[in-house]
């Protein structure tokens, strides 16, 4: 089976069919995951903010990336659910499309970019941690973060017009 | 009303985005950036009031320091929404949850310019209830814009 029949057979399934074709579950969970932008990407913005030197500047990194992280975590829980009911709807439709596809892709680089700040240049955080300007790698990874959040909720806005 | 939702079909902008495919869309993402970190701010400020996250900083501090950012975010999805509103007038006014959307807009704004001292001050003379009260309202009218927002294309 290939990988678009497998996707196929999940669009047709009750639940695909079932979400597809509600009333009200479909808008729900679609307004949940728009919503639930705003607890995960909006609390990584803050921190992405606080590791560019540009928001939270008085405060040290580790108390901006330690109380937000579970916040950012849940609300990255939810956009994961949410966004499997959704796929699971529409799952054939959705994988050709090159958008999607973009999306994913960024949001795969974005796992990199916060694994290699967690394991490398975070671990030395005390030496900087009350630091306006942060160490190159550290803005960096802000910056990643920011402009490859954007790419995501582009792609993301962008897969309804790039749909058959 | 109906005088101005004409006027607004007629503005040189209102055309331009009609006749385009993708201007639309892009400032649509625009909005959609503006009201992530808005609401994000929202989220962080006021759970900090309500005794949650950001509980090493004091409530003026987290307050103080993302307040112009909130009030940036907020300029920006507002001036998209505009454009946005201008280019889709008619439907805009003819939507049911459209008013209920600029109702809680415009609470929110009047709500942030009566409260936003009170917060953000140091030596706040706000009890603390009141603040708890205040961050409820904010988050429900908010999110509030949010919801009615994406219901407008579902009703």
């Amino acid at each position: 089976m290939s990988l678009f029949e497998i996707c196929q057979w999940i669009q047709n399934s009750s639940i695909g069919t079932g979400i597809r074709e509600s009333t009200y579950v479909f808008p729900l969970i679609e307004a949940t995951h728009v919503l639930g932008l705003a607890v995960s990407v909006g609390t990584i913005a803050i921190v992405d903010l606080r590791l560019i030197g540009a928001a939270l500047t008085k405060e040290p990194v580790t108390d901006v990336i330690e109380q937000l992280q579970p916040w950012t975590l849940w609300g990255f829980t939810v956009q994961f659910v949410s966004g499997i009911f959704l796929f699971w709807s529409e799952a054939a439709r959705l994988y050709p499309s090159y958008s999607y596809r973009a999306k994913f892709v960024f949001i795969f680089l974005l796992g990199i970019n916060a694994l290699l700040f967690h394991t490398t240049i975070y671990k030395s955080v005390d030496k900087w941690n009350d630091d306006v300007m942060t160490p190159m790698r550290a803005r960096m990874a802000g910056w990643i973060g920011i402009t490859f959040w954007a790419a995501v909720i582009f792609f993301g806005r962008w897969t309804a017009y790039n749909l058959k | 009303m109906l005088e101005f939702i004409k006027w607004c079909n007629e503005t040189w902008v209102s055309q331009v985005i009609r006749d385009s495919t993708y201007i639309f869309p892009v400032v649509e993402v625009f909005h959609l950036f503006g009201l992530t970190l808005l609401l994000g701010i929202v989220t962080v400020v006021d759970l900090r009031i309500l005794g949650f996250g950001m509980r090493r900083q004091s409530i003026s501090q987290v307050a103080g320091a993302l307040a112009p950012w909130g009030v940036g975010a907020a300029l920006l999805t507002i001036v998209t929404g505009i454009l946005l509103f201008l280019s889709e007038a008619t439907k805009c006014y003819t939507n049911q949850a459209f008013p209920w959307k600029m109702w809680f807009l415009l609470a929110g704004i009047v709500l942030y310019l009566l409260t936003h001292r009170g917060i953000t001050s140091p030596d706040s003379k706000m009890s603390p209830a009141v603040m708890k009260v205040v961050a409820l309202l904010t988050m429900i009218l908010w999110y509030g814009v949010a919801v009615a927002g994406r219901a407008i294309a579902f009703v």
